[in-house]
């Protein structure tokens, strides 16, 4: 049973990473999209299994992009160097603000993390030397001079990064602190458990993996502005994918980036100016009909018949 | 015969909650491998006591000594690795994990051990408890089992001391022979026990002694036949006579 499963996600990561052999340059550019979304739901996922709501990530996303941009730039490192430099910055300063917020918790926790993403594009805004200012910066070339399969792995690459590490947490003793904490904090705390420390941990390795998904957007795409790389859709679009999904789980925000991402697309294609209110629709919907998610419900199904 | 050996001690220990004092310069001792009983009447401070003690409140004034060092400012979790555990007066399990994974928490985190060895130990515990280990949904336990893995979930670390808040409440006369003979056990395992406990009969049974607590300072100490006759204790259980 086990082997079979490590086949099949054999099987799957091999036609992914071949992709590119049997599409085209349009849907590799919908893929990428959806990689970069499901790396974002899937960090946004990682921290709400300690029971923290972050509304932050397009703020995190931003300064991971404005890193890396501005370090390959002004230093010349490797582009690809500077993108996980981007997570690191993005990861020790959501490090230090963890520090020193942290012991909110909640609503409080999550106001604070959406002020982040506004406090981020108002300073980028206001450094232009630095930061190109209002109009942002633009790269001399993309990454790979825009060579749309290598650029498809680079995303592919972060978004694997972003699975593993989310699975990794949900195998190691990481899921117990984090579900404790969760629950009932106090429980945690009685059984050793260092909340804070634990918190302050998940906040940074998510915010990194923000970071280094928004480094590799920046350099795809060639350039960094206040308004594009602290967009609210870096925000909102991976929550409503998770919900979508599925929480408390890998697969859930995976699916749910799959899916809505897919069907984005479509009906961007199909319906140009209202394509955004249908998304709105299909999750309204589902967080009324499916509170569990796609892979929640098709999980309790499962379950349900087989017990009997 | 020595000296009873201390294991923690506090002195004119304090918690005030704004303009309540719900512990007022209590001092008491618990000594190595007894069974202390914390009694009085309802809102007496007994689980405030315990919370300062775990470190859940930290003390408006006094100290808490644990095998002689200081631990009156220690965080929650740092007591628990030293050796402090408790269980809750309302049962608290955590619905995100199994019921091996709620004992596993003990050990992995208040002994550091990994993942394989904290399973084993929780095994090993579940089954000194007479609790079915078999992986079940924890919503489908009887309130007897949940309270069985609590103490679980507190034993895992090891303890050297172990509160019980209240867990004979809402136990039927079979479960609270059951949960006797456990606590019996706990004992012979060499674990000093602090109880919390309203029913005197499980008191009488238990404990080798008893303090009284009554809006939040110490009435009398001693053992439940002394003290049980004493006419301030009775008063702060009946009340005065009109």
């Amino acid at each position: 049973m086990n082997r079979w499963k490590y086949l099949l996600y054999l099987a799957i990561f091999i036609v992914l990473l071949t992709l590119p052999l049997y599409t085209g340059v349009y849907l590799l550019n919908v893929v990428d999209i959806i990689l970069i979304y499901l790396s974002l739901a899937l960090s946004w996922d990682m921290l709400l299994r300690s029971g923290q709501i972050s509304f932050g990530m397009a703020g995190l996303f931003g300064v991971g992009g404005y890193a890396a941009v501005l370090l390959h730039l002004n230093t010349g490192v490797h582009p690809l160097f500077s993108i996980l430099l981007g997570g690191l910055a993005a990861g020790i300063l959501a490090w230090l603000i963890g520090t020193a917020v942290l012991q909110l918790r909640g609503m409080y926790f999550a106001i604070v993390t959406l002020a982040l993403a506004e406090i981020f594009r108002v300073i980028v805004r206001n450094l232009p030397d630095l930061t190109g200012g209002p109009e942002g910066t633009v790269l001399p070339s993309a990454i790979f001079s825009g060579n749309s399969t290598k650029t498809y792995w680079l995303v592919l690459a972060v978004a694997v990064i972003s699975i593993i590490a989310s699975e990794a947490f949900r195998r190691t003793r990481i899921h117990f602190a984090l579900t404790s904490i969760r629950n009932d904090e106090v429980v945690a705390k009685s059984s050793g458990i260092d909340v804070f420390k634990y918190l302050v941990f998940i906040f940074g390795i998510t915010s990194a993996i923000q970071g280094l998904t928004g480094g590799a957007y920046a350099h795809i795409y060639g350039f960094v502005s206040p308004d594009g790389s602290f967009s609210v859709d870096f925000t909102l679009l991976p929550i409503a994918m998770a919900l979508l999904g599925g929480m408390h789980s890998t697969w859930g925000p995976v699916v749910g980036a799959v899916v809505l991402g897919g069907v984005s697309e479509f009906l961007k294609l199909k319906i140009p100016y209202g394509h955004l209110m249908v998304y709105g629709l299909i999750i309204v919907v589902a967080i009324l009909f499916f509170p569990r998610g796609i892979v929640g419900t098709l999980g309790q199904r499962f379950k349900n018949t087989h017990r009997g | 015969m020595g000296f009873p050996v201390a294991v923690l001690k506090t002195e004119n220990l304090s918690r005030n909650f704004g303009g309540l004092a719900a512990l007022t310069r209590v001092s008491v001792e618990f000594r190595e491998n007894e069974i202390l009983g914390i009694i009085g009447p309802n809102g007496a401070g007994k689980t405030t006591l315990i919370n300062v003690i775990a470190g859940i409140y930290l003390p408006t004034d006094g100290k808490i000594f644990f095998d002689g060092k200081d631990i009156s400012q220690l965080p929650p979790h740092k007591r628990c690795r030293l050796g402090i555990s408790r269980t809750f007066q309302l049962v608290r399990p955590l619905p995100g994990l199994s019921l091996i994974e709620n004992i596993m928490l003990g050990s992995l985190f208040g002994r550091g051990l990994g993942q394989k060895e904290a399973r084993l130990k929780a095994e090993e515990l579940c089954d000194f408890m007479g609790l079915d280990r078999v992986t079940r949904d924890i919503s489908r336990m009887t309130s007897l089992e949940i309270k069985k893995m609590e103490i679980g979930r507190a034993l895992a670390p090891e303890p050297t001391l172990l509160f019980l808040d209240e867990v004979m409440a809402g136990l039927n006369s079979d479960e609270t022979r059951e949960m006797i003979e456990l606590v019996k056990r706990i004992h012979n395992r060499g674990i000093t026990v602090g109880i919390v406990e309203h029913v005197m009969r499980v008191i009488r049974e238990l404990t080798d002694r008893v303090v009284v607590l009554d809006w939040g300072e110490l009435l009398a100490e001693g053992p439940y036949e002394e003290v049980s006759g004493d006419p301030r204790v009775i008063t702060a259980y009946l009340g005065e006579e009109a």
